[in-house]
């Protein structure tokens, strides 16, 4: 339990199942917010994670902000920030070229 | 039959339609000896028991009767899987050395909601890994079954093997069609006959056209088909599963499984889904050549997508396109 934000020790998130080590798990939490920075600029919206405190902060660009403990967690937070659901199949993504 | 890698125990769920031959396999494969250390698990929706009859040849059996495992007797089955891993880890217990649990279900149970139910049970999660789906098609019925229910249809769609049942019964063109049409919603599942249990040959279904099944919903005109996403160099887990649950938050309904064996710096994790969910991957032991191939290549089942859109919209999540 993190004595900051009150997320229980749960057992990991699938997602989190890649890394072994601290170094490893701490690598991929920062490569994580890195890919997640860039795939949500469009949605208006941005993500923090210090590697520190569990989970992540999902912040409009105007400030509001929430903590998300894992990504199923962040995938409903983004849909109800951005009043849109994310969909990797959206031409956005599968037809980058001609998408608006 | 061998243990989880990580001690959890393995649990099958053997389902399929009412009357399809789930106990008669079951009891076969009892009788063989194939799950002779299987603790067995037996769900009807009927209020009496009457498979547990059958099945005395099971290391332990356990029925629960009243309530079908994936709606109203779900709570039941979490507290006998509880009480059941708790036993297990009791000092000199005869459930010391059970490896495997099969789970037989009612017929009129859908495997999605039981193996949902199990993921997100705090103490579950961490006993039991969920290892293979088994349903029984009815050669004789099926076809009607799945033209009629879309509960029969949804069995098979998350079959990870299917056993068609009573070949004896069924005439050939019927076997015939009904296998072109097993293919044609569930292409990804292993399929194998039987008689009364035992194995039997599957006749050759080559250019027999599937049976229109007709619609339930609009979306279940498109076609369930079943494709590989092999991951290139670039893909890590990281980004894989990061890509993965977006698809499945925005299109769980449609991707209906996924299964594949991925590289990480843990080692290499075993990842299944069935529609939304998805189990606490494994972490399988190095193989040799031949299994590591696979390694990598990620199999999708699924309705209203296409290969390269998958491939496509995952580049994008790497950051290379």
């Amino acid at each position: 339990m993190c004595a900051n934000c009150g997320f229980p020790s749960a057992p990991g998130h699938w997602t989190e199942a890649g890394a072994a080590t601290p170094a490893d798990r701490l690598r991929a939490r920062f490569r994580r917010a890195e890919r997640l920075r860039a795939i949500l600029l469009p949605y208006g919206l941005t993500v923090h994670d210090d590697g520190m405190v569990p989970g992540m902060t999902v912040s409009t660009l105007s400030g509001h902000h929430e903590m998300v403990a894992d990504l199923a967690e962040l995938w409903s937070v983004v849909e109800r920030m951005s009043g849109r659901t994310l969909d990797p199949l959206d031409p956005r993504f599968t037809r980058p070229e001609t998408a608006q | 039959m061998e243990s989880s890698t990580d001690g959890r125990i393995r649990l099958t769920i053997l389902g399929g339609f009412l009357g399809s031959g789930k106990t008669t396999w079951l009891r076969h494969q009892l009788h063989r000896g194939l799950l002779r250390d299987a603790a067995v698990i037996v769900n009807e929706a009927a209020e009496r028991p009457v498979d547990d009859v059958l099945l005395a040849q099971a290391a332990k059996l356990s029925v629960l009767a009243g309530g079908c495992a994936c709606c109203s007797g779900r709570d039941e089955l979490i507290r006998l899987l509880r009480a059941f891993c708790d036993e297990r880890l009791g000092a000199g217990t005869r459930l010391a050395s059970t490896r495997q649990i099969v789970l037989e279900t009612s017929g009129l149970a859908d495997p999605g909601p039981i193996v949902d139910a199990l993921r997100s049970d705090p103490v579950l999660i961490h006993h039991i890994v969920v290892s293979e789906i088994v349903v029984t098609v009815d050669a004789l019925h099926g076809l009607a079954q799945m033209k009629r229910e879309p509960l029969s249809r949804r069995q098979i769609e998350t079959a990870d093997r299917l056993i068609v049942t009573k070949m004896d019964e069924a005439g050939h063109p019927e076997t015939q069609r009904l296998l072109a049409t097993l293919a044609q919603i569930n292409p990804g599942a292993i399929v194998s006959g039987a008689i009364m249990g035992n194995p039997a040959s599957l006749p050759d279904f080559t250019g027999t056209a599937p049976e229109p099944l007709g619609d339930f919903s609009p979306e279940a005109d498109a076609p369930i088909i079943a494709m590989r996403l092999d991951l290139w160099d670039s893909v890590d887990w990281t980004v894989f599963s990061l890509w993965l649950s977006a698809l499945l938050h925005a299109r769980g309904e449609d991707v209906m499984r996924v299964k594949g064996v991925i590289r990480t710096p843990a080692g290499r994790l075993l990842l299944q889904t069935v529609r939304r969910v998805v189990q606490q991957p494994e972490i399988l032991p190095d193989g040799d050549d031949e299994a590591e191939r696979e390694d990598n290549s990620v199999a999708f089942i699924g309705r209203g997508f296409a290969a390269e859109d998958l491939r496509r919209s995952l580049r994008l999540f790497t950051g290379e396109a």
